[in-house]
């Protein structure tokens, strides 16, 4: 139960990683900043002026969206041309400028942001889980379902999808991929902002919380196939289980080793990823 | 480049224990030798071939730890744990490369990100062996004879010897049938592959020459720090590297060299100029204007600009 | 072309390397100071870098020592060792401090400690835990921190009071933790006491639920947990989810009761804490009215009650140290290190005074701090007993 909990989250995490990197052609080594930054946010909405959980959540989003956007349009898109190692580069620069302004802004003391909810435990039958974990949950199942219904169902999820499987023609079809691709990663910063003011209230907010998800992020996405969102979305949640069962069985100290035995493995067997039918989006 | 371009910088490098009295600076230039001999090897790969490997902290790693452990526990000297943390790496790379085989791009990052934590990870839990996260401490300076080479200005000339080696192992390499071969995967593998270039023989070279390179560097490390803890497979220092690599300018021999010594020195520089608060913000800030402004690194934009400014 | 370019650098460099240290002479005395200022353990170190400024403030408000005033030299190792290691270097070289207090973590110390050696300046550490740094017959090593062994000999005391019988372990898989899980298990073994499961988590972990369910398993009364305080908050909210009903008792004296009973809420209460300083009750401390004073000042400067519990190394640090240059009479490196086993001094933890520990011949300085427990009542941290 607890480990669905994670994986709704790491894929929500995920799944932002895979646009940004399956359409954009950009390792995000940033994206963690991002859920650190919806955390902060969170802390501030909720914490200090006593917001409504949901409100903090989107207003978290809002953050994650604005400096997405502007980070898209003042450094990658100028780097556009550039190869992807140069891309990476800056978004290295990004990370340790964002992670170190968070330290100079908040201070290095973990915040603790208070949430509504009992802390006693739901006993349904044989698991037990805090309200809170519930609530989060359901949030992160429905910014999944929302983030399909975006790719899917509106004009711009369409764009988006003709971008991914050929840049070129989507451009000469009349796509503005300029647009495309800031949308692209405003969208994909968001939703990790959203990661992270969901998972903000359960663990604790500090600078450095955004290298661990970062690294959960980049894992899902290749479980689960670049690009591939519903791959993302399985391969978050396998990899939440997957963590929690697999510390219960094998050395704790060795715990987080399972989750690169799992990636190597993925890798030898099945080369694009766990759910991979086609290279495609959506 | 000029003749002097190149006798110059070697005259410098040879003398340079002579004219930089402060072993801190010493230290800086040692420590900058260290990552150069990585940004070497981690270009092998990421500017010739192609791949990225974001696991190669595992390699420098392995490399310490052989090293340390051969020394502390066998009490071998230097001079055989050099090549056995070199012959370690290798062997790592080697079976990096075999797994990786069939993988490309974002894939190979993957593969190489996993093995640096699983490495990491028995780093840290198999206690009998490595110390786990007590680290092994006391690890002996190397000696020749009856003579420690302990001594700052002496340790300097072990890993100038080191770095020039790497160099020019990595121009032979480069300037070979086997760097074209390499240049070729980067390019254009499927073409490369029907013009007959053997694409897995190469990429499995590639990695197991990188990787004991890597160990090399480890080696030296571990033989001066004197101390070796699970912190070496810090992934803040594969990504050291790879700024040095890309900001210097990879598939250039001088970029990783160049790369090294500016961000080696630089987060002491701004330990000099700005308090603790603002150095690493800078550091960040620093970086993105690098790339924002030269894209491509440093040494590539020198060479377009002196192309330019050709009579 | 070229040429021209590498004369301008070889210049550059010609001139950062001519370029002299700051003058000496009648200035202020220089203290080094290493903490992790940034980084996953950055709160700690601020905390400690807080104490150690006060010292120096109060230090310089009385006229400072022998006659000059005392100047900090802060780096920041960035919880690295690699780092450690080039702020000691910095710092002897560059700065010229002729003594230096760090590095918080024991990894960090020791990769510093070579340098101490090859220089010959000494350093007080303040916090780290690791057995081996003054085993290992370095002779410019001072500590004025318990390691975990001397930590569980001060518990040993209220073993029966606590009525530990079946005791499990969850620490962090560093240094500390695994060195506490060892003395305290020793410990409890002599005490009679069983010891059951030792589980470890990763420093960056958030969810501890797996190693939770396995120690339910285990069926003991008491937990040990050894963690920073944030891993430490979260352990007691996932183990009063999973109604783990246990007797929980942290270790290692940084785990701030203030923040668990903020953070942690109700999750925290009844656990106890060993703690070495109690800020909560200054008189009780063996110098009443300096810890009254120290808890003032503290909150005077705005700093968080919960940094008290990490603040006070700071202080004790660089108190014994200028205690040192006093007794030496001057700041000169070897006069200070002969000087800091002599120095008998009370600290907001206690009495500091140095005891030899490692290889004959070239032993480290250990002190005998002071080892109290709090328990959490009622939301509020109270003394046990």
């Amino acid at each position: 139960m607890n480990g669905l909990v994670l994986g709704g989250t790491y894929a929500l995490l995920g799944i932002g990683l895979t646009l940004i990197f399956g359409l954009m052609n950009v390792v995000n080594f940033a994206h963690g900043e991002f859920y650190t930054l919806g955390a902060y946010a969170a802390f501030a909405t909720l914490g200090l002026a006593g917001t409504h959980f949901v409100a903090a959540v989107l207003a978290a989003i809002a953050c994650g969206v604005a400096l997405g956007a502007v980070c898209e349009l003042t450094l990658l898109r100028p780097l556009r041309a550039e190869s992807i190692d140069t891309t990476m580069l800056v978004m290295i620069g990004v990370w340790i400028t964002m992670q170190n302004g968070e330290l100079l802004l908040w201070g290095g003391v973990a915040k603790s942001i208070p949430h509504p909810f009992p802390t006693a435990p739901l006993v349904l039958g044989p698991v037990s889980i805090a309200p809170l974990r519930v609530f989060v949950l359901v949030l992160a199942a429905g910014l999944i379902v929302a983030s399909y219904l975006l790719i899917h169902k509106t004009q711009l999820g369409m764009a988006m999808r003709a971008t991914f499987q050929d840049r070129d023609t989507a451009a000469l079809m009349g796509v503005r991929i300029g647009r495309i691709h800031t949308a692209t990663f405003a969208f994909g910063s968001g939703l990790a902002a959203a990661a992270g003011a969901l998972l903000g209230p359960v663990f604790l907010v500090y600078p450095s919380m955004g290298d661990l998800a970062a690294l959960k992020a980049f894992s899902v996405v290749i479980l689960g196939g670049l690009g591939n969102l519903p791959g993302a979305t399985l391969g978050g949640l396998l990899l939440g289980v997957a963590e929690e069962l697999g510390a219960g069985y094998v050395s704790s100290g060795y715990r987080d080793a399972v989750g690169f035995v799992i990636i190597i493995l993925v890798l030898l067997l099945r080369p694009a990823g766990l759910f991979a039918k086609q290279e495609r989006i959506g | 480049m000029t003749r002097a371009g190149r006798v110059v910088p070697v005259l410098l490098a040879l003398t340079l224990p002579l004219w930089l009295a402060s072993p801190y600076f010493l230290h800086v230039v040692i420590m900058a030798g260290i990552f150069g001999i990585l940004a070497l090897s981690l270009n092998l790969l990421l500017g010739y071939t192609g791949q990225l490997s974001l696991g190669h902290a595992a390699f420098f790693g392995i490399g310490a730890y052989t090293s340390a452990l051969l020394t502390l526990r066998l009490e071998w000297s230097f001079w055989l744990a050099l090549p056995g943390a070199v012959a370690a790496s290798g062997l790592a790379g080697w079976l990096i490369g075999r797994l990786a085989l069939k993988l490309r791009g974002a894939y190979f990052v993957l593969v190489t990100i996993s093995f640096a934590g699983v490495i990491a990870l028995v780093s840290v839990n198999w206690m009998d062996v490595t110390n786990g996260p007590l680290g092994l401490p006391g690890v002996p300076a190397p000696a020749l004879g009856p003579w420690s080479l302990r001594a700052k200005s002496v340790y300097y000339y072990l890993v100038l010897v080191a770095v020039l080696l790497a160099y020019l192992v990595c121009r032979r390499l480069v300037a070979s049938r086997i760097g074209r071969a390499f240049v070729a995967l980067r390019e254009n593998e499927a073409l490369a592959e029907s013009v007959g270039v053997d694409v897995t023989h190469y990429l499995v070279l590639a990695a197991v020459v990188s990787a004991a390179m890597a160990g090399m560097a480890g080696s030296l490390y571990a033989h001066y720090t004197r101390f070796v803890s699970p912190e070496v497979f810090l992934f803040s220092y594969t990504v050291t590297m790879v700024i040095m690599v890309v900001a210097g300018g990879k598939g250039t021999l001088a970029g990783p060299l160049v790369g090294a010594l500016i961000f080696t020195a630089l987060p002491e520089a701004l330990r000099a100029v700005t308090s603790w608060q603002w150095q690493m913000l800078a550091y960040g800030v620093l970086l993105v204007l690098l790339v924002f402004f030269l894209p491509r690194g440093i040494v590539p934009a020198l060479a377009a600009w002196r192309a330019r400014n050709a009579p | 072309m070229a040429t021209r370019w590498i004369v301008l650098v070889a210049l550059v460099l010609a001139a950062i390397a001519t370029t002299p240290g700051p003058a000496q002479s009648q200035a202020p005395i220089k203290i080094g100071v290493i903490e992790p200022l940034s980084g996953p353990v950055a709160a700690s170190g601020n905390y400690v870098r807080m104490g150690a400024e006060i010292a120096r403030d109060w230090l310089n408000a009385r006229g400072g020592v022998n006659g000059r005033k005392i100047d900090l030299v802060i780096e920041d190792n960035k919880s690295d060792p690699k780092e450690a290691a080039s702020a000691a270097e910095k710092l002897i070289v560059r700065d010229r401090v002729p003594a230096i207090m760090g590095a918080w973590g024991s990894s960090m110390t020791l990769a510093a400690m070579p340098k101490l050696e090859e220089y010959g300046v000494p350093m007080v550490v303040e916090t780290s835990s690791a057995a081996s740094i003054t085993k290992r017959g370095n002779p410019w090593i001072f500590r004025i921190s318990p390691p975990s062994e001397m930590e569980a000999l001060g518990l040993e005391q209220y073993v029966d009071k606590l009525g530990v019988k079946r005791a499990d372990f969850l620490a962090v898989n560093t240094d500390w933790g695994r060195g506490a899980i060892s003395a305290f298990g020793d410990m409890l073994k002599r005490r009679g006491a069983v010891v059951g499961a030792a589980e470890f988590m990763d420093q960056a972990a958030t969810d501890m639920n797996a190693q939770l369910t396995k120690i339910k398993g285990t069926g003991g009364d008491t937990l040990f947990l050894t963690t920073a305080v944030e891993q430490i908050t979260l352990v007691m909210k996932q183990a009063q989810e999973q109604r783990l009903a246990r007797k929980i008792i942290t270790t290692g004296g940084s785990s701030s009761p203030t923040q668990l009973v903020k953070q942690a809420g109700a999750a925290a209460e009844g656990s106890y804490h060993i703690v070495f300083f109690m800020p909560w009750f200054p008189e009780a401390m063996p110098d009443g009215k300096l810890a009254r004073m120290f808890v003032d000042e503290w909150s005077k400067r705005g700093h968080p009650f919960e940094g008290l519990t990490e603040g006070f190394r700071g202080h004790d640090g660089i108190a014994t140290l200028a205690e040192a240059i006093r007794v030496a009479g001057k700041d000169e490196p070897k006069a200070i290190r002969d000087a800091l086993w002599k120095v008998s001094l009370v600290g907001v933890n206690g009495p500091i005074k140095f005891e030899k520990d490692g290889p004959a011949g070239k032993e480290s300085g250990q002190s005998k701090p002071s080892i109290f427990v709090v328990q959490i009542k009622d939301g509020k941290v109270a003394l046990p007993w």
